[in-house]
């Protein structure tokens, strides 16, 4: 798609915030947190280059909102568009996983519809991967592959404008003024960072490889004694789910105001220990190794079983962001060698 | 324009019967027409204090007004229990997968009940009985604590007996004074020659333990998997399959279920907590 190129972000940002709100990234302590962009504060947006620490489904599925209104049904929400800049390809792959779940036809969410409908997306390619990084595992990559209305690539001090919708092309078109074209060599000076870029990821996850494909293998840890030996590192905070970009669990509560009620709709986390409890106080998965096999078995098993796609895009967070001590890529792992534990004393029974 | 998922049908109780001590039927109105399946569920709203799953106790051929049976088990049932005629409620729903009746035609339906599921059962029941001819026979065990127990007394210890096609048994878990009947658990009353296995489909209901036992009773008599239904009590929230609560498995039970066979939940190491 067409190319275009700027030496820096702040005409690209503004004329971006003229039309309609804009987020970007901004440094907290080690890591990026999303803000509201705002043209006259005259402060530099840094070039992320990694994902943010928070993610992406705060844009379109809010921590928590108002779903209904009622006896007396309110207007349908008004949701103004926006944009935000920076994310990554594994934000991407998560807004396709959050899409299959809240656009489904027959019971598609209007709040999560408005918001999506709304969004301009300006991905980033990714040029300093953390080491809890590990997309590339799961076939993930370091720089947009689609879902982009435009996606921004850095090569030295120049930035590379690439369009991925026609929204992202009419946009470069309607401020042709602001860009110079791109050329050749810029062009395959981008593909090298890329490239480059793929090799640190490797070399982060070169000790991750596994014997049978990750589904396979999480698959077959119906039984395994993993998940009870982790739990013993899990401090339940649920870090992992809230920042999980394809978590997408919530609960509905009500609450009565002066003259009306409201249902509200509020992340959840299958981790927490009634998550699953019915009213007369039964519960499937009591025991926290239950509850963090059900969230391995539904991330690499179950999705993917029913939708063809599985819901863990790679990006580490949940092995920065929470409290304990479970890393998921160490469970994949453990799950792995039990795994192929169990496959050769199956062959050595065969023989 | 789509209807909001998250709005509930306003609507309002205006019966309330006392079925047992613990249980009581409301029987409520909607502002709109409101069509279920019998066996699909709905999530009833009390206004500002929450939703709760619940699969209608009355005939979907009822569409005037919809019966819910209620067990005060918790918080939200409890305040239920409190309500009084008149009280607003909001109805979502319905949702899920009802009974497959049209499957059930020229057999003999083996239906296996205890306490609170003679609720959901007592729609199929009634759905049954609507067009009783098309079955070879209903075949109805069910069993309560004690005599007093019994939700629906008047009909199941009398015109439903009468009707024909359908035989019903009862039996009670405690001895009670008055009680000339069985006693003992579901699964004492159960008899391989209740119905024709090689012609019959059966409904299990009920809490989990009798659900696993009467289950294990089937399998034992020579009823197939796939020939046993089972309703699925899990936390149902949204109702739609997003929310992830209900998730039994890789079922969303709100979606795939409530009602299964069998044949299709028996891999799974939680369907009987
Ligand atoms: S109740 Fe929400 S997914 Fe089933």
């Amino acid at each position: 798609m067409k190319t275009v190129l700027i030496s820096e972000l702040k005409p690209f940002l503004d004329a971006l915030a003229e039309e309609m709100e804009l987020y970007v990234p901004k440094k907290s302590g080690e890591h990026y947190v999303y803000n509201r962009y705002d043209p006259s504060a005259n402060v530099q947006v840094e070039f992320n280059n990694i994902r943010t620490c928070t993610p992406a489904k705060e844009f379109l599925f809010p921590l928590r909102e108002i779903v209904a209104v009622y006896p007396e049904s309110s207007d349908p929400i008004n949701i103004k568009p926006f944009a935000v800049f920076g994310l990554k390809q594994c934000d991407l792959r998560s807004i396709e996983i959050l899409d299959i779940v809240f656009k489904e036809a027959e019971y598609e969410d209007s709040f999560y519809v408005s918001r999506r409908e709304k969004m301009f997306i300006i991905s980033s390619d990714c040029t300093q991967p953390a080491d809890s990084c590990f997309c590339n595992v799961l076939g993930g990559k370091p720089f947009a592959q689609n879902r982009y209305d435009l996606n921004v690539s850095q090569v030295k001090d120049q930035f590379i404008i690439e369009a991925g919708s026609q929204k992202g092309k009419d946009f470069i078109e309607k401020h042709s003024e602001l860009f110079t074209k791109t050329t050749d060599i810029i062009l395959a000076k981008r593909d090298k960072v890329r490239i480059e870029t793929q090799k640190q990821l490797e070399e982060i996850n070169s000790a991750l490889e596994f014997d049978s494909p990750v589904n396979e293998i999480v698959g077959n840890s119906q039984d395994s004694v993993v998940y009870d030996e982790e739990a013993k590192t899990c401090v339940e905070c649920q870090g992992c789910t809230r920042v999980c970009p394809t978590c997408h669990c919530f609960y509905l509560y009500d609450t009565k105001q002066e003259d009306y009620f409201t249902k509200i709709k509020m992340w959840d986390s299958c981790m927490r220990i009634a998550y699953a409890e019915v009213a007369g106080g039964a519960n499937p998965r009591k025991a926290l190794g239950d509850r963090l096999r059900h969230r391995f078995m539904h991330k690499f098993s179950y999705f993917l079983e029913r939708y063809g796609v599985d819901m863990c895009v790679g990006c580490g967070r949940c092995v920065d962001g929470e409290a304990g001590e479970v890393d998921i890529r160490k469970v994949l792992k453990k799950l792995n060698e039990e795994l192929k534990g169990k496959d050769k004393a199956k062959a050595e029974a065969a023989k | 324009m789509k209807r909001n998922l998250y709005q509930p049908i306003n609507g309002g109780i205006v019966d309330i019967i006392e079925e047992s001590s613990t249980i009581k039927s409301f029987v409520v109105e909607l502002e709109e027409a409101f069509n279920f399946e019998t066996g699909q569920f709905v999530e009833l709203t009390l206004p500002g204090v929450g939703e709760a799953p619940f699969t209608p106790s009355s005939s979907p051929y009822d569409t005037k007004k919809m019966e819910i049976t209620i067990m005060k088990a918790g918080k939200m049932t409890g305040l239920l229990h409190e309500c009084e005629k008149g009280q607003k409620i909001g109805i979502r729903g319905p949702y899920g997968n009802g009974y497959p009746i049209d499957e059930f035609i020229g057999k003999d339906v083996y239906i296996i009940s205890e306490g609170i599921g003679l609720a959901s059962i007592r729609s199929l029941f009634l759905t049954l009985v609507d067009r009783i001819s098309e079955f070879k026979s209903v075949v109805c065990r069910f069993s309560a604590k004690t005599p007093e127990d019994f939700i629906y007394k008047n009909n199941l210890f009398d015109s439903w007996q009468k009707i024909e096609g359908v035989d019903i048994q009862l039996t009670i878990e405690e001895a009670n004074g008055t009680w000339d009947g069985n006693i003992g658990v579901v699964t004492t009353i159960l008899s391989p020659d209740d119905v024709d296995i090689s012609n019959a489909v059966a409904v299990v209901c009920g809490p989990p333990i009798m659900m696993k036992f009467g289950t294990l009773k089937l399998l034992e008599f020579g009823f197939s998997p796939e020939q046993i239904y089972l309703s699925m009590e899990k936390n149902m929230c949204c109702g739609v399959g997003k929310c992830g609560h209900c998730m039994m498995g890789k079922y969303y039970v709100c979606k795939d279920g409530p009602v299964f066979t069998y044949e299709q939940v028996k891999g799974h190491p939680e369907i009987w907590d």
